[in-house]
């Protein structure tokens, strides 16, 4: 009874065909996480900031604090 | 302005710079998944010792690692082109301001309707006050209008400056004997710095550049009153 003859070729392609969807999957999760982590909260931060923005009101609460240069608080 | 630490761009003040914080997200995206496919093949490649001598070539492979960069590339370059006519657009501003700069501040000129103008020095740090931002804050703000198109000229008296206001999206080249075009919309009141931005000499990091935006009514009761002063 003798050994079966040990695979000897096509090793490298064989750790390729393993890694290789690894290497895209892992690339495309990267790229899924990013968007979904940092670029799409940034949009919607943007968008929630703006939507009930009363330029108005900021522009008041910023004079009253007497940041402004070209406009003293309504005091002064 | 920036805070400490601080590794992404600051808040974008105009819708330019929303839109090219957006164009920055989607390009870093692209760039995570080309840097995490690279570098677990390295990993891969350096962690073994098998080896193929015999490959002369593939038309399969050649075909796809010349396919995906050009269709990644189009996908970076379309935003990119569209931000970059988007920013050309000059909509009829209703206002042009002058910002000169001189080793070592920037002087801003309103020549629309009357003229007046003024210098703008950063504030030594000796003589801050509480509240003031040390090397960002000057001792007379650059006033324009909120939600109104700005533009604004900018040229040199001496050697380079650049004019730049990142939370606007803005960086344009003072040359002299040139006068440069740009143009903004912000979006909300406030104050936004902004640094000198091509090397000019001894002061080139104590030039700084303050933008201040108010609703029209305040900013043209601020001309009035320059206008008196001047």
């Amino acid at each position: 009874m003798s050994l079966q003859k040990p695979v000897m070729r096509g090793l490298l392609a064989k750790r390729l065909r393993f890694h290789l969807p690894i290497a895209f999957s892992l690339a495309i999760a990267a790229a899924l996480a990013f968007k979904f982590g940092v670029t799409e909260p940034r949009k919607k931060a943007y968008a929630e900031f703006y939507k009930n923005y009363d330029n108005v009101k900021e522009f008041n609460a910023m004079r009253e604090a007497g940041v402004f240069e070209g406009v003293r608080p309504s005091g002064e | 302005m920036a805070h400490p630490s601080q590794l992404g761009f600051q808040d974008a003040a105009s819708p330019v710079m929303e839109e090219l914080l957006h164009f920055h997200d989607h390009t870093l995206m692209i760039v995570f998944l080309i840097s995490t496919l690279v570098l677990y093949i390295i990993m891969a490649m350096v962690t073994t010792k098998l080896t193929n001598k015999f490959i002369l070539d593939s038309q399969e492979i050649e075909i796809i690692w010349t396919l995906l960069p050009a269709l990644i590339l189009i996908l970076i370059a379309l935003p990119s082109l569209r931000i970059l006519y988007l920013m050309d657009e000059v909509n009829d501003p209703h206002l042009t301001v002058k910002a000169l700069g001189h080793q070592w501040y920037w002087s801003y000129e309103y020549t629309d309707y009357n003229n007046f103008g003024f210098d703008s020095y950063m504030v030594p740090t000796q003589d801050l006050t509480p509240g003031q931002f040390r090397l960002l804050d000057v001792d007379h703000r650059m006033v324009i209008p909120t939600e109104s198109p700005v533009r604004v000229l900018i040229t040199a008296d001496d050697v380079l400056h650049s004019w730049a206001v990142p939370s606007l999206g803005i960086k344009m080249d003072a040359v002299p004997g040139r006068l440069n075009q740009t143009a903004f919309i912000v979006s909300r009141p406030g104050i936004y710095y902004g640094q000198c931005s091509e090397i000019c000499g001894a002061n080139h990091s104590f030039m700084p550049i303050v933008v201040e935006a108010i609703p029209l009514k305040h900013f043209e009761n601020w001309s009035t009153l320059m206008l008196e002063n001047s």
